[in-house]
């Protein structure tokens, strides 16, 4: 099951900009498989839906450590653990919005 | 043309929105995107001075690449002022002020400048703009205990900016 998710903020640029859409698989056994540094879509409960690469998974606790892994960042330790029932889905594709050159 | 439609079927459908944005701390912070968009406002004072009106079409081609220039130069502004304080309000800590007292009058200047920059063409306050937001990234990469280096940008206008030496 693939599903369409419109990208709103910047702070996954220069890999994604506000506005790009991405589609992502909604399969959910693939979940366990997913990889380091692939880009998932997912819910948080406090932030809500939410596009973060992908640290580290833990097939094992059926989570995955998202967000930075840079000195600064306290979102991994904020976002905490993203249990994999919290998924929405894998990006498989990305469509850019034109960059517009002034 | 493929986002293109894309695009239209979010417009019939809307599809939904998935947050990258900052008010979840990502923790990737760097001040030279302010430090650009401040060296374009000045870049953008230079083409300004640098226009000169002559005939009836040059004087429309004129007032073509002044509206342009000064929407640049109001766009640029803004944004190395947004950048500044995006810095400011999720970067920056409590301890980080304590070791750098300056930081709030820097940034309360930065704010300044950057309007001031916007309400006049005159390149001086371009030039402070720029020198304000240099001395915010070295102190941000102070704080992040990262040895700066100096260098004239390798465009114009080619002011002197402040970088990580990495």
């Amino acid at each position: 099951m693939l599903k369409l998710i419109k990208v709103t903020g910047n702070s996954l640029s220069p890999f994604f900009l506000s506005g790009d859409y991405v589609l992502i698989k909604t399969y959910r056994p693939a979940f366990k498989n997913i990889q380091s540094g692939s880009t998932i879509v997912f819910n948080h409960p406090d932030y809500g839906l939410l596009i973060k690469r992908v640290l580290a998974n833990h097939p094992d606790s059926e989570a995955l450590q998202v967000a930075g892994n840079h000195e600064d960042s306290i979102s991994s330790q904020k976002l905490g653990l993203i249990p994999y029932s919290h998924i929405s889905g894998i990006v498989i594709f990305h469509i850019k919005k034109p960059r517009i050159q002034i | 043309m493929f986002y293109k439609i894309i695009q239209t079927i979010d417009r019939f459908l809307s599809i939904p929105e998935a947050k990258a944005h900052c008010d979840v701390p990502c923790g990737i912070y760097d001040p030279i995107t302010a430090q650009i968009n401040a060296l374009t406002v000045v870049r953008m004072m230079d083409l300004m001075a640098g226009l000169t009106e002559g005939d009836d079409q040059a004087r429309v081609d004129f007032h073509n690449s002044m509206s342009r220039y000064i929407a640049v130069k109001e766009e640029h502004a803004e944004k190395a002022k947004h950048e500044v304080r995006v810095i400011w309000g999720d970067f920056i800590k409590d301890t980080h002020v304590e070791k750098y007292p300056e930081l709030p009058g820097l940034v309360h200047k930065i704010m300044q400048l950057g309007s001031k920059s916007r309400q006049t063409a005159d390149r001086k306050n371009g030039v402070a703009f720029v020198e304000a937001v240099n001395q915010f990234a070295e102190i941000f990469w102070g704080i992040k205990e990262v040895k700066i280096k100096k260098a004239k940008a390798p465009y114009a206008p080619a002011l002197e900016m402040v970088y990580p030496d990495l």
